[in-house]
């Protein structure tokens, strides 16, 4: 046993104990020094991490119960990158929180260790422990505003869809375990071999609803306009995008390791298609008519974990890569967007558009860097997602989706509509006798850092795009 | 099946195997009436003598007699007073729930029932010999909160209600000390069978391995049987009689028996895990076990007779913040001890 | 105990578990719903107990009959207003619940039915008693989730006690 292998885990798990223990050790006050010292810890974490894969480490943990592969640590940096920049996009909002501000690091870490064992895991048992981690900690964070009738709506929401999405899972899991006496991801697949029957569709459609739940592909996406908007702004942030992400890091991991030949060339595949359809169109459409900025993000979310799904639908290398490319960008531009939206929230404690209203007077750098990046979770070239639409798209083209790249394209006009419509309130309305928008170090450097990422991946994609072949390569061999 | 060793007992059960054909399914049949017989003759025999015996440590402990009227010495107060007992009007309250009410004496003796049929009473006395025994007895203790609940809330009483509340807060919050506090054992024995954790105390009580242990599962017994100090679930002075306010007659009876029963049990596990069980010289091991619960029971007593009743925060607070870090620290040090003792002899252990 | 005895065993602990996780949903009294809970619980873990998983049976008593369903009766009598009568909501679905649920019973039933090629093993893993070979494979092949399990407890009872607290007392 290789204990090396697990050093991220280790290093983060460890850091959010720490952290924990001292927000306990400072009981009163508002907690300022916590956030360098979770930074700190996210950073140490991420080196970690980045060490193993700029090493190209390979290794599996007792016979692929775990990997340290490139493309588990791909997605640890994504992850981590998500965390970091939620801590500190939410500095100033955590000052405002009624109370227990050093726990919230410290779950925020604990849910990206969850999200860390998510994209690790080559057994199932693994990867549903991983994932109770992730969602505790979000029930938690997502209900954290107590005195909110909303944030614990929200919260009592997550927890009932959650458990009901997870038993659905765990029944899945059960299936699988009955049909091939093995729970490790690759035992499973040399078990079933080319071999189909009802049973193994039973339990692949359980996993993927499962799964569905927690990317929220439509009709499977209830929870989540509701939860978006009572979660306090940097928790639906993370949510947005963390949680997603490490959805599907899981899921692909079991569908092209675990059920590949099942999956794709039958009747799933058909399955997975229409879901994909449907969240495309359906997200799209009902973000139009939102009033909250957060419900609408919701809605595009939901389209976006759509786009995501096209990648994995197309199951090979490139679909892998568009999928893990497309990831990273989605991270940075709807941390841009959420990053203001916290900024509103803090400054003016409302989530409506019309809130925006006159923002790019107020504070233009705000603006600047909402517009970037809404235009970039649009897909307008030559910001960063049009590269990965155009990845996602090719790939899926690649593999003779045709149809499903033309329901994409046309619903990434559609989608403009709406983003657009946030832009025109920031732009042409006046907002007046709105307070003016002060932006704290922290969070200036967080719009920063998104805008000039959105900005140069969308001109010089390269880099990001080399790290995510190298990471599918590892994926799929 | 229990393994033959000399001794009274082991031979007579040796003998009533003999007339049914030794290992048939007949003679599995009937020894299992007749351990369970056995059993419940002991919890009345244990429970009437254990009166007595609190009422005459109480008195010595008081300076005064205790019963003395009844039969010599006043050893028949507590036969008298269960015929009493049974005499009595059995009462449901117009509100109460019937069944709700009605079951949870009858849950709580039944619990002792099952309890007991694991206690190895002697060398070759286990009823059932469970390979997770001790964890089945803590396990099936572990339910007794439930009729305790019961009785609260079937009652449909104030005070039974928050006796009831109380009794489950209560006994939840010192089950996990108990539990922990029996691990230590559990980690040096490397079983849960209890005739193999007697047998390994051949050389050494655990008791003198596992002081610390000790103590924290002394304490949490006496809160899990809801004696004083931690009489909170009955508070006469408060609650009237907590759980049981509600309860006449036959039904009272069973709580009553039950509670004994209880008393005798985490007696029973302490002499077992900690004091060696029936293991001892000269005597035969069903009395060194007697002797010793009997030592048992007598510093529970003492207890009772001795500490002032605890409040209700002092009481999650000593249970909380102070016995269940205790049981967690016994752990690692017999974890470390544990690895200390096979780094020296190397062949000994896991 | 011969197959029969051990077939008659099992149907009166199946059909004990079958028949009080009705009485949980069907019952007006949710005080009385949580009750047979607890019995359901008791009748899974003497189900587990015939399957010659004792230690499983064990934990399934401890944590579920013992300490989960106590939660659940504590929830009930912290949020419960007024009396206990009709304290079970409404059983306005009836009908579809039961529509749902027997479909999903068929589907269900048939795909395992119709399904040969289920894995059974006869043995456990070392061939000693199951509380050694669990521990042994808690700590060797599964000691990732393991130890991840242990950081979920502690993340949900911090979680837990947060959500408890609220802000009140603790600034």
């Amino acid at each position: 046993m290789n204990y090396a292998l697990l050093a991220p885990e280790i290093t983060l798990a460890i850091v959010a104990v720490v952290i924990l223990a001292i927000g306990l050790m400072i009981p009163k006050g508002p907690h300022k020094g916590m956030v360098p010292l979770t930074i700190l810890g996210l950073l140490l974490t991420m080196g970690v991490t980045g060490g193993q894969f700029a090493a190209n480490v390979h290794g599996t943990f007792l016979n692929g119960m775990y990997y340290a592969d490139n493309y588990a640590s791909f997605f640890k940096l994504l992850f981590l990158t998500a965390a970091l920049l939620v801590v500190l996009s939410s500095t100033e909002y955590v000052q405002k929180l009624p109370a227990h501000r050093g726990e919230f690091y410290a779950l925020i870490l604990f849910a990206a260790l969850g999200m860390m064992i998510m994209a690790g895991s080559g057994d199932l048992i693994t990867l549903y422990i991983g994932l109770e981690t992730m969602t505790i900690s979000f029930y938690v964070l997502v209900a954290y505003l107590t005195e909110d009738g909303k944030s614990s709506e929200a919260g009592l929401k997550y927890l009932i869809l959650g458990a009901v999405s997870s038993a659905v899972l765990l029944y899945g899991i059960s299936f699988v375990y009955g049909l091939t006496g093995s729970t490790v991801i690759a035992e499973v697949a040399s078990s079933l071999g080319s071999s189909i029957s009802p049973a193994i569709i039973l339990a692949l459609v359980m996993v993927l609803v499962g799964f569905a739940f927690k990317i929220s592909l439509i009709p499977f996406h209830m929870w989540a306009p509701d939860i978006y908007e009572g979660a306090p702004t940097p928790v639906t942030a993370y949510l947005a995008v963390a949680s997603k992400a490490a959805g599907f890091a899981a899921l692909t991991r079991v569908f092209l390791i675990g059920f590949q030949q099942q999956v794709y060339g039958g009747s799933p595949e058909v399955v997975l298609a229409v879901l994909i359809a449907v969240t495309m169109i359906a997200g799209n459409l009902m973000a139009i008519p939102q009033k909250s900025f957060k419900r609408m993000m919701a809605y595009s979310s939901i389209a976006q974990a759509g786009y995501l799904a096209i990648g994995l639908l197309a199951g090979d290398q490139a679909g892998v890569k568009a999928v893990l490319f497309y990831a990273m960008i989605y991270v940075f531009a709807n941390m841009g967007a959420f990053t203001v939206a916290t900024l509103i929230a803090n400054a003016q404690g409302s989530d409506q558009i019309k809130d925006f209203a006159g923002l790019a007077r107020r504070s233009p750098f705000a603006a600047a860097v909402m517009l970037i990046s809404l235009l970039s979770l649009a897909g307008i070239p030559p910001l960063a997602g049009f590269v990965g639409k155009f990845y996602l798209f090719s790939a899926v083209i690649n593999q003779g989706w045709v149809s499903l790249a033309y329901i994409g394209f046309v619903m990434s006009m559609v989608s403009v509509y709406y983003y657009l419509s946030v832009v025109k309130t920031m732009y042409m309305e006046p907002g007046e006798g709105l307070p003016k928008i002060g932006l704290g170090g922290a969070s200036k450097f967080t719009l920063f850092v998104t805008m000039i990422v959105t900005l140069f991946i969308g001109i010089y994609p390269t880099p990001l795009a080399q790290m995510a072949i190298s990471a599918a390569k590892s994926l799929i061999r | 099946m229990p393994q033959y060793g000399s001794g009274l007992f082991v031979s007579i059960a040796h003998l009533i195997r003999g007339l049914f054909g030794g290992t048939t399914v007949t003679a599995d049949v009937v020894m299992t009436v007749i351990n369970s017989l056995i059993i419940w003759a002991l919890i009345a025999l244990a429970a009437l003598s254990l009166i007595l015996l609190e009422r005459k440590v109480a008195g010595w402990m008081q300076l005064r007699t205790g019963p003395n009227r009844l039969g010599p010495r006043g050893w028949f107060q507590t036969v008298a007073d269960a015929m009493k007992l049974l005499g009595k009007e059995d009462i449901f309250p117009a509100a109460a729930d019937k069944w709700v009410f009605g079951l949870a004496p009858m849950f709580v003796i039944g619990l002792s029932v099952m309890v007991m049929a694991v206690i190895p009473y002697g060398k070759g006395m286990v009823p059932v010999d469970l390979n997770v025994g001790i964890f089945y007895l803590l396990a099936v203790s572990a339910l007794t909160t439930i009729p305790f609940f019961m009785a609260g809330w079937g009652s449909n009483n104030k005070f039974a209600l928050l006796g009831g509340m109380r009794a489950v807060a209560q006994m939840i919050s010192y089950e996990i000390p108990l539990v922990f506090s029996l691990l230590g054992v559990v980690m040096i024995t490397q079983t849960f069978k209890m005739s193999a954790i007697v047998n390994a105390q051949s050389h050494v009580w655990f008791i003198l391995l596992q002081p610390l242990g000790f103590v924290v599962y002394t304490i949490a017994a006496t809160a899990e049987t809801n004696r004083a100090p931690f009489d909170l679930v009955e508070g006469e002075s408060e609650l009237t009689a907590g759980a049981f306010t509600e309860y006449t007659g036959m039904r009272w009876a069973l709580f009553f028996l039950g509670e004994y029963a209880n008393l005798f049990i985490v007696s029973a596990v302490a002499a077992t895990v900690f004091l060696g069980g029936w293991q001892g010289p000269f005597l035969p091991g069903w009395i060194w076990f007697a002797i010793k619960v009997l030592f048992m029971v007598f510093l529970f007593l003492w207890f009772r007779w001795t500490f002032p009743r605890l409040r209700v925060d002092q009481l999650m607070h000593f249970g909380w913040k102070v016995l269940l870090p205790l049981s967690v620290a016994n752990i690692l040090l017999t974890g470390v001890g544990i690895y200390i003792y096979q780094l020296i002899y190397p062949a000994i252990g896991g | 105990m011969g197959n029969i005895g051990g077939g008659l065993v099992f149907l009166v602990f199946a059909l004990v578990t079958v028949f009080s996780a009705y009485l949980v949903i069907s019952s007006r009294n949710i005080i009385h719903s949580a009750l047979f809970l607890i019995l359901t619980f008791i009748g899974v873990a003497a189900l587990y107990a015939m399957l010659d998983a004792d230690f499983l049976a064990m934990v399934q008593l401890l944590v579920y009959a013992g300490a989960i369903s106590i939660m659940v009766v504590f929830g009930v009598m912290l949020t419960l207003r007024g009396g206990p009568e009709n304290s079970n909501g409404d059983t306005r679905n009836a009908i579809g619940g039961a529509i749902a649920a027997l479909l999903t019973f068929v589907v269900l039933g048939m795909v395992i039915f119709t399904n040969s090629a289920w894995l059974t093993t006869g043995t456990g893993i070392s061939g000693g008693s199951t509380v050694s070979d669990v521990s042994w494979l808690l700590l060797t092949k599964y000691v990732v989730p393991f130890e991840v399990a242990a950081v979920l407890l502690l993340v949900a009872m911090v979680g837990a006690i947060i959500l408890a607290k609220g802000v009140d007392d603790s600034k």
